[in-house]
């Protein structure tokens, strides 16, 4: 399949006005359509190592993300989302389309695929294992999640951990990584080479910019992981990096938290998350140094320090 | 007299002292401690009374007959509030 | 007009195993508008379709989603049985009933709330029951309750404080101020007893409407009522009732005689009418109830394109207007012309619902 860097820039405009491109992302393909050009913009800085997929073929998801109309369409103009039916959610202003294509990505899979267990984490891997870092908002989970990203960590996702019902493994997604405010300029200085979508201000969260998954990890979308480590991460300014271990049951209800579709499952549910905390060890992890974060999770991974 | 409700299908895990447990009619997951979990347990086999289930929270822990009655009676209140027990219907506790 | 590939399927589900993958795609999107995507796989597992992998597993995953929707209601039914313990008899109505009495509609059906039917002097023994155990009344706007309460037909929706679940009770299956007043004494005589799954032992009586009323409540309930976000499941609804009630014989004179009973020969006619054009349920012509040539005729225009699934490849030329034409009636009929302008105009300045935000 080809790429989506391989489409001149309006090419990859053409399919989008006529709801023709299919991007694939790990185990999903999406049929956009969008009139904005900081959505064609976004795609071309953020997922070029993605693959492209026929028009015609089966797209899993519908995301079309079109300017408001009427009078909206020139004053304060706005973006709305529909999978072709309703608009599910109030419109936001233009200018945080590539933002809301994210967030939208997000919710078709949170709300439909149900083959797998969802949680709100990130995911990374090395030599064959992978850690699962689910948190609220606020944790610094993004943070640590594009710093491990950049110096060695295979990305599977930074938002969704997608458990597999069938054998238990992750799936990966490989998605840009949502950064915020000081974030943002933390990671710039901590990778120079990391590529960036266009910074977004004035959103909810302040500003907001997406660092592109590294073309390595986008290449191996399609190879699942085996998760070894759930770390609840916390960052505290000045704090000493810590790593805390959790017991078995509380790393459970702690998962069940953060996860989307858990009660949709059932006893399935119950099987893989037990399945999955079996398998794993849980830990509290605190932190304010990036370096000393990465040198301990490179530590649990088994490279020498 | 105490039984589990009846009509559920509990699917447990227990690692070192603690118990998560789902209930399938209420569809809830719940995390009980050593003694709630051999409550259950028991009640598990079949009906029994405050005695009985007295009894083997002795067994297990070493508390004297007077705390452990001041244990039970919460812990069933509880267990019976997350639908997973319930008093047998005419009969006394 | 041409047929939503939707409704093509639901009428002969054996043509999608001539799908191409960008129709499947399609097939899941408008079931989705539809309010049928729990449905589509069970429609199409009895048929014995097999999809392709790719739209399989969304199959898959909406049986998934389907069977714990299934779960759940099964529960809060429980639940709302021991909450009201002797108050009233438990009748349920809708999508509860379908569920509660194993009856093939309900496979995959999706529903919000439960609806229950109960006399009308224990409607405030039914709420008070209700609020003692963790439900709370919603529309607190004080038109809203009166709305409900004095010119409807049901109290406010009542909304579980813990679970989130709503239940509507009706105490008549028409507003007192429409023009068509079936009586719901009669509906309740009727009621037919039905028994709980055996998951479910030891709980008092509860109760459907009789086979034909079922059928006249969902048609009145589609072609009154003016709200059609859900016009094709509901018509589903009714097709799949016809055909499994059509086993019995005698079925179809029982329903005919009930309607004339009732006085819903009317709607009657509606839903036969469009069941037969929709989804092909047989249906001899029916006299009774048939409108004046021109009304049919624009009934027809209307139905026809506020019935399609609310989806962008569905929109026939005048859809949204038909939608308001068919509003607007169906607020006519259940309300007299001063009443329905303040209700409408109250609705529109004051009770905008609010949109959905999204979560962060």
């Amino acid at each position: 399949m080809p790429l989506l860097a391989s489409l001149t820039r309006a090419e990859l405009r053409r399919r989008l006005g006529e709801g023709e491109l299919v991007l694939r992302t790990g185990p999903f393909t999406t049929r956009i359509r969008s009139d904005i050009a900081l959505v064609d913009e976004g795609l071309a800085r953020l997922y070029a190592a993605h693959s492209v997929e026929d028009a015609d073929s089966f797209a899993d998801f519908q995301v079309n993300l079109l300017r408001s109309r009427g009078w909206r369409r020139w004053i304060r103009p706005q973006v709305l989302f529909d999978q072709g039916g309703d608009a599910p959610f109030t419109p936001l202003p233009l200018a945080q389309s590539q933002p809301m294509f994210e967030w939208v990505m997000n919710w078709c899979i949170s709300n439909h695929a149900h083959g797998y267990l969802i949680v709100h984490a990130a995911v990374l891997e090395k030599h064959g294992r992978a850690v699962i870092l689910p948190a609220p908002p606020g944790s610094g989970k993004s943070t640590l999640c594009a710093a491990l990203a950049m110096r060695g960590w295979r990305l599977l996702s930074d938002e969704l951990a997608l458990v597999r019902c069938a054998d238990g493994l992750l799936a990966p997604l490989v998605r840009p990584v949502s950064l915020k405010n000081a974030s943002l300029d933390v990671i710039r200085a901590f990778a120079p080479e990391a590529r960036f979508g266009l910074p977004v201000e004035g959103t909810i969260k302040g500003t907001i910019g997406h660092l592109a998954p590294p073309a390595a990890s986008v290449a191996r979308a399609d190879e699942p992981a085996r998760a070894a480590w759930v770390v609840f991460p916390r960052f505290e300014a000045g704090a000493a990096t810590s790593l805390t271990p959790v017991p078995k049951a509380r790393t459970f209800m702690r998962l069940i938290d953060n996860a989307f579709n858990y009660a949709l499952l059932g006893q399935r549910g119950f099987e893989v998350l037990a399945q999955l905390v079996d398998d794993c060890e849980g830990s509290d992890f605190v932190y304010s140094s990036l370096d000393e974060a990465i040198a301990l999770f490179d530590g649990l991974a088994g490279d020498a320090s | 007299m105490w039984q589990v409700t009846p009509g559920q299908t509990l699917v447990a895990r227990q690692w070192d002292d603690e118990l998560v447990i789902h209930n399938s009619l209420s569809g809830a997951t719940h995390l009980l401690g050593l003694g709630a979990t051999i409550l259950l347990g028991v009640l598990q086999n079949g009906p029994a009374d405050e005695t009985t289930l007295a009894a083997a929270l002795q067994d297990e822990f070493a508390l004297d007959a007077a705390e452990i009655g001041a244990e039970l009676s919460p812990m069933l209140a509880r267990l019976a509030k997350l639908e997973l027990i319930q008093q047998c219907p005419c009969s006394p506790a | 007009m041409k047929p939503a590939l939707l409704v093509e399927v639901l009428r002969d589900p054996q043509c999608a195993s001539a799908l191409a993958p960008r129709d499947w795609e399609l097939l899941l999107s408008q079931a989705r508008a539809a309010g049928l995507h729990g449905a589509l796989p069970f429609v199409l597992a009895d048929a014995g379709v097999q999809a392709p992998p790719a739209p399989r597993r969304h199959l898959d995953w909406l049986r998934t989603e389907a069977l714990r929707h299934r779960d759940s209601m099964r529960n809060e039914v429980r639940l709302i049985a021991q909450a009201l313990g002797g108050s009233a008899p438990l009748l349920l109505l809708k999508g509860a009933a379908y569920l509660m009495a194993g009856l093939p509609t309900a496979r995959g059906r999706l529903f919000g709330d439960v609806d229950i039917l109960v006399p009308k002097e224990s409607l405030s023994a039914v709420e008070r029951a209700l609020v003692l155990h963790g439900w709370v009344t919603t529309h607190h706007d004080a038109y809203d309750q009166r709305y409900y309460r004095e010119w409807m037909h049901e109290l406010p929706p009542l909304e579980h404080m813990q679970r989130g679940t709503t239940i509507d009770v009706h105490h008549a299956i028409l507003p007192e101020t429409a023009s068509l007043r079936p009586d719901p004494a009669r509906l309740r005589a009727a009621a037919v007893p039905i028994a709980w799954p055996g998951t479910m032992p030891g709980q008092r009586p509860l109760f459907v409407l009789a086979p034909q009323d079922m059928v006249l409540h969902s048609a009145l309930h589609l072609f009154w009522d003016g709200e059609f976000d859900h016009g094709l499941r509901d018509l589903f609804d009714i097709h799949r009732l016809l055909t499994a009630f059509d086993a019995t014989p005698g079925f179809r004179e029982a329903l005919a005689g009930r309607a004339r009973e009732l006085g819903l020969e009317r709607p009657l006619f509606y839903a036969l009418r469009y069941c037969g054009r929709l989804f092909g349920t047989p249906a001899p012509a029916l006299a009774a109830g048939r409108p004046n040539r021109l009304q049919l005729l624009l009934m027809d225009f209307l139905f026809e394109r506020a019935l399609q699934p609310d989806h962008a490849s569905c929109a026939g030329r005048g859809t949204p207007a038909a939608r308001f034409a068919l509003y607007v009636r169906g607020n006519w009929l259940r309300m007299p012309p001063l009443l329905l302008a303040r209700h409408l105009f109250h609705k529109a300045v004051i009770s905008r619902r609010a949109p959905a935000g999204q979560d962060e």
